[in-house]
């Protein structure tokens, strides 16, 4: 017996995202992500001030804001090629560190954790009727508590953010030429204070509390694996000290780790609510037949490639076990002790600097007629691209492939299916009529829907589209 | 000098009654003066940065907010029910007395299928149709953030997937502007202390509270000095006033200089970058350029 299941909303991730799975015989045979809302910013940046990009771009995102304007900035100074001093670049990797902190202390504890604790009791997170509930009453009870601890924990994470760049959400501090904040002692030790605060709850608190999920939840170990195809775009690799290098630029196709090369990257809109008007231009179009989502999907080399923590512990050799739901909630937590200590270095260099008062330097820019620029880095949810163009002194074209577009992207054929869509087929369910397998793989993904639509430009020469 | 002074302490008085009223909040709890009132947040077509900046609430914090002054029984980020069921803890919240929060714009293209919410029994519904249902039997309606409050960025030019505000679609109910890109948990939820405890609000003739948006962001900005003496900073980064960069303070409403942000961290201005006026009606596209040299 066949039967279609739907899950809509699937809470618990930002923006609005539509699952549907067709299950026959307890077993998914067919799965279909659809990001369902559009907001259109590449049509929105055209025309408009180059220097305004970054505080616009951060906006797609309320959850992720500082990934889009660490990678618009670094767009912009490849554009107008300037040259970003190393104090500025150590502030401005430290503010995108403090996002990661932010980012995946809320996606374990807010987003992921009730798929597998009934949660403190304060609604709406308190979940009395969660299905396969398998965590003894003292351990739920301590995880419980870390939920409200992470909640003050996540928000120490963006008041770093706001001490070096003004708020968070939607900092202004992160600019072309790096920052803009200038640093004072009371700052840096104010930041130190809230980043040992942060690792001490990481390392006390965080860890044990994945490990005992690990424990009780095994089978996750082999629910949800997408494949061996991994892509990052490089994480803190622009360091010599080995205890902030992270990873470079890398792809792993199955199984088979390659060196990077962007002219791989590709893009196509065959089963998006996008299509080519006659005079070549992408428009949306929500009623296209046999379309399904207005995610667009990705590929390299015309693989599906799975982006974020786990594809950068496994590129970077850190992590040797599997691919699967389990080892990507495990990476993510492992990834934010990381980026924590990796932080804890880069003060190290801020203040170094500090001491030898070097200071930054600020300097006013001027729009260049023509130019074109774009910046390719990894950030919390995995590797995310803007590629501009800049004509008459305006952005002429602008495209974006967010993190989300690799992992939640709509399959581009029957044979090419998307990374999410994989990890769901061929999975068992246990209660049809609480499937709760298919939110616990799905959100293993940590899928940001704000981030994920976008149509992209077209014109854009360094791209090949494949419309079919 | 004298009036520029009086606007200063009108402001530090509005921080004193805030903190002062959370506490008071407490005390009327214990003796149970009043209940929490149910509370729907809505997200519609926006980048759901409101709720990520309600999160950051310090004054008093969230799980203080959650626990204590609402009863929170829907919401997309944070929920742990999905689905279908999901949508059922929306619509079974209809039938109380409850407040309605939004965030991001309504989006009206293709009769609303740019912003699809939920699927209740095979049927897609829309942002729009849910806000319409839930707006008629809401005791209060806030639109938080710029999207909701203005249309915001997301309906900037050429406003791709037909985004309008809040009050611009609900027209026959009385609905608190809270503007902001994001909107500062602070007004967020200072505006729903005083709505459960007096239920009065003090409002200007746009709809927010005046304990938030009286002033503008010059009149008690600490770089009023230097615009007073005409001293402007040359470029970002620079410490004097920021006017000819672009700075919007000057007819920006917020009290961003008195509260700041992320538990008083700091503010853009703080940071040497001017205000971009994200609590003003037509934010973004009457705000830009942001920044000029």
């Amino acid at each position: 017996m066949s039967v279609k299941l739907n899950i809509d909303p699937l809470t618990r991730v930002s923006g609005f995202l539509k699952i549907e799975v067709q299950v026959e015989n307890n077993k998914i045979i067919d799965a279909k992500c659809t990001g369902s809302m559009f907001r259109g910013f590449e049509l929105m940046l055209k025309g408009r001030n180059p220097f305004d990009v970054i505080y616009f771009t951060e906006r797609i995102c309320g959850i992720c804001s500082t990934a889009h304007s660490y990678v618009s900035s670094q767009a912009m100074e490849k554009a107008m090629e300037v040259k970003v001093s190393q104090l500025a670049m150590y502030i401005r990797d430290f503010i995108h560190g403090a996002e990661f902190l932010q980012n995946h202390l809320r996606h374990f504890y807010l987003y992921t954790l009730p798929d597998y604790v009934r949660g403190p009791k304060i609604n709406p997170v308190y979940n009395e009727d969660l299905s396969d509930y398998r965590i003894p009453e003292n351990i739920e009870q301590r995880i419980n508590r870390s939920y409200i601890r992470a909640l003050e924990i996540s928000s120490l994470a963006h008041q770093i953010l706001a001490l070096l760049a003004g708020k968070a959400p939607h900092n202004h501090g992160i600019f072309i030429g790096g920052v803009t904040s200038n640093l004072d002692a009371n700052i840096i030790f104010t930041v130190e204070e809230k980043l040992k605060t942060i690792s001490g709850f990481i390392e006390n608190n965080m860890l044990k509390d994945v490990y005992d999920i690990a424990e009780y939840y095994k089978d996750y170990f082999t629910k949800g694996s997408s494949g061996k195809n991994f892509l990052s775009y490089g994480l803190f690799d622009n360091y010599i000290e080995k205890e902030i290098f992270y990873v470079k630029p890398s792809a792993m196709i199955k199984g088979q780790l390659e060196a990077f090369n962007a002219d791989y990257i590709d893009e196509s809109i065959n089963n998006s609510w996008y299509e080519k008007d006659p005079k070549g231009d992408i428009t949306d179009n929500r009623n296209k037949e046999g379309a399904y989502s207005f995610v667009k999907t990705a590929r390299y080399k015309g693989e599906a490639m799975e982006v974020g923590p786990l594809a950068r512990m496994v590129l970077c050799g850190e992590y040797k076990k599997g691919n699967a739901s389990m080892d990507r909630i495990l990476c993510r937590v492992l990834e934010v002790n990381k980026v924590a200590m990796i932080m804890q270095n880069i003060l190290k260099l801020i203040k170094e600097s500090y001491i030898s008062a070097n200071s930054l330097e600020f300097k006013t820019y001027e729009i260049p007629n023509i130019a074109k620029g774009e910046a390719l880095r990894d950030t919390t949810r995995g590797a995310l691209g803007h590629w501009l163009t800049i004509e008459n002194k305006a952005i002429n074209t602008y495209n974006i492939i967010t993190p989300s577009v690799w992992n939640l992207g709509p399959s581009e054929s029957p044979k090419s299916l998307g990374v999410v869509e994989k990890a769901l087929i061929g999975t068992s369910i246990e209660n049809i009529s609480s499937p709760v397998e298919v939110g616990r793989i799905v959100r293993s993904f940590d899928p940001c829907i704000s981030c994920a639509t976008h149509i992209h430009g077209n014109n854009f020469k360094d791209i090949e589209y494949s419309i079919i | 000098m004298d009036n520029k002074n009086k606007s200063c302490n009108a402001m530090d008085e509005v921080v004193v009654k805030v903190k002062k009223k959370c506490r008071e909040i407490t005390k009327d709890l214990e003796e149970g003066k009043y209940q929490k009132m149910n509370l729907i947040w809505f997200e519609a077509n926006g980048c759901s940065g409101n709720i990520i900046s309600l999160l950051n609430a310090s004054d008093p914090e969230v799980g203080y907010f959650l626990k204590n002054m609402v009863n929170m029984t829907y919401e997309n980020s944070i929920m742990s029910t999905q689905g279908q069921k999901a949508y059922e803890k929306f619509l079974d919240t209809l039938n109380t007395e409850f407040i309605l929060v939004v965030e991001g714009a309504v989006s009206l293209k293709d009769n609303g299928k740019y912003n699809v919410v939920a699927t209740y029994n095979d049927i897609e519904i829309t942002a729009k149709d849910a806000i319409k249902l839930a707006s008629r039997k809401a005791k209060y309606i806030l639109a938080v953030g710029n999207c909701a409050a203005y249309g915001g960025i997301s309906a900037a030019v050429p406003n791709p997937s037909g985004c309008i505000s809040l009050p611009e679609y609900i027209k026959d109910k009385w609905i608190i502007r809270l503007p902001g890109c994001p909107c500062n948990p602070y007004w967020v939820v200072g505006t729903i202390g005083e709505l459960i405890t007096r239920g009065l609000l003090e409002i200007d003739k746009d709809n927010r509270p005046i304990e938030f948006y009286g002033n503008t962001i010059h009149d008690a900005c600490p770089r009023r000095g230097y615009f007073e003496k005409k001293i402007f900073a040359k470029t970002l980064g620079d410490k004097e006033c920021m006017l000819r960069l672009g700075c919007r303070g000057p007819v920006t409403r917020a009290n961003c200089p008195i509260v700041e942000w992320n538990d008083r961290s700091s503010w853009p201005i703080g940071i040497n970058t001017p205000c971009i006026g994200c609590t003003n009606p037509g934010f973004p596209d009457k705000m830009e350029p942001f920044v000029r040299y």
